[in-house]
């Protein structure tokens, strides 16, 4: 009973950490997104949607786990969507497709409401 | 158990942390990147870890990496590792049972994952202990020991695509999991493996069923499979990419390359192993503890190639005689 309330109050503890820490880490996706848009180099475009990637893929790796299941399959799907562009016909245009834009930016907004 | 975590994201080693706590007593520890594990293992006086947790993605130096160079500890040559990974990365599991892997788990996990895998951790912790242990009392009894028992699986180090039997049934069932059946099981059996056995020391078998497992190895190479030596001197291989070998021809080209190397027991006496092949077992199609069925398909079919191969040499001398 003890080990049951115990695993609760941490899990608590990290959900709590978690949500501290989607405040930056969906600051950093929206950043990385629009730096990837506005971008005109090869490097640059790609650079920042692996850098995207990257922190979807955390959020991915650990949400379900907490409870925030929605939350964990939208970063999947993200996730998965620029995987495809940078492993596509397109990864050698220096171009973020206004559809993946849209997608992170729908994912962005999905966090700010959870955390308010 | 003493175990060591890694990943790049501290939410996870903070779930690890929480989930190790309430599914035994273990003892854990977290480091943030494959060079800080490094350290940590390389730390003067640092106590053994009985099992390793690995994240597949990590900048830097990656879970596949961070594992080879575990793996090149001695210490931890055989240590069961288990890489944590998303659902979505199947050609880093590959990866990372050739590089050594025991098992994996998902992303996100939850705490009764973690307590099978685990659990089977242990198992195979212990199983290892006993053996150890084993050893030592033959070694104490008889100069020379004869430890190893002829269906006992055994690990083959330094072969490529070479994997312990353990991670192969837990390759086998990811396939099973992801859905993947486009694969092909087959085996290779040492021909008269008793004689071998009997005739040689555990020392002397392990470094020959170790050689049978380079030339079959290099026989295959080019191809994408796994292999796994399962015991009762058979090999058991498994493919992907829809390649259906052609077992009889595999077959000649590991005799013939066997027949060009020169192998030893410890007097310098010749040894000349020769390999019969089984039916070739197409995995499409199945799912469960079918794909696991075929496994063991592949290793009896293999098997009984070679009892077969035997039995009609005995009765063609016995013919000849006879005439």
């Amino acid at each position: 009973m003890d080990g049951g309330l115990d695993m609760m109050s941490g899990l608590e503890k990290i959900r709590g950490r978690f949500l501290d820490l989607l405040v930056t880490r969906q600051q950093s996706i929206a950043h990385h997104a629009v730096l990837a848009y506005e971008s005109h180099t090869l490097d640059e475009v790609n650079g920042n949607l692996a850098a995207a990637r990257d922190i979807l893929h955390q959020i991915a790796g650990t949400a379900g786990s907490l409870g925030f299941d929605d939350l964990g399959n939208a970063a999947r799907m993200c996730e998965n969507e620029i995987v495809a562009h940078l492993n596509g016909p397109d990864n050698d245009l220096a171009l973020c497709p206004d559809a993946l834009l849209v997608q992170i930016d729908d994912f962005v907004e999905q966090c700010k409401g959870m955390l308010h | 158990m003493r175990i060591l975590a890694v990943d790049d994201d501290p939410i996870i080693l903070e779930l690890l942390t929480q989930f190790v706590a309430a599914i035994g007593e273990h003892e854990l520890t977290t480091a943030e990147s494959g060079a800080e594990a490094l350290d940590i293992l390389k730390t003067p006086g640092c106590a053994p870890f009985e099992c390793f947790m690995l994240d597949i993605q990590m900048p830097q130096m990656d879970g596949v990496e961070l594992l080879t160079r575990i793996r090149d500890i001695a210490r931890y040559a055989d240590t069961p590792v288990l890489m944590v990974t998303a659902m979505s990365d199947k050609r880093y599991i590959d990866a990372a049972f050739k590089a050594g892997a025991t098992d994996y788990v998902t992303k996100p996990f939850e705490v009764n994952e973690l307590r099978v895998r685990v659990g089977m951790v242990e198992k195979i912790t212990q199983t290892r202990q006993l053996r150890t242990k084993k050893i030592f009392a033959a070694k104490t009894a008889a100069a020379v020991p004869q430890t190893l028992e002829l269906h006992e699986p055994l690990s083959v180090y330094d072969v490529d695509n070479v994997i312990d039997f353990i991670a192969m049934e837990n390759y086998v069932a990811q396939l099973s999991r992801n859905a993947l059946f486009g694969s092909t099981a087959f085996g290779f059996s040492v021909r008269d493996v008793e004689g071998f056995h009997q005739a040689l020391n555990a020392f002397e078998f392990s470094g020959l069923i170790s050689d049978v497992a380079e030339v079959i190895s290099d026989t295959l190479a080019g191809h994408q499979f796994l292999m796994s030596y399962g015991g009762d001197g058979t090999f058991v291989c498994v493919t992907e990419s829809g390649w259906r070998p052609d077992t009889e021809r595999l077959m000649d080209d590991v005799n013939l390359a066997l027949s060009r190397m020169e192998m030893f027991n410890n007097d310098g006496q010749p040894l000349e192993p020769r390999v019969s092949v089984g039916s070739a077992v197409r995995m499409i199609w199945k799912s469960g503890s079918a794909v696991m069925d075929a496994l063991g398909e592949a290793h009896s079919s293999a098997k009984a190639a070679a009892e077969k191969y035997e039995r009609n040499r005995h009765d063609f001398w016995l013919t000849e005689q006879r005439a």
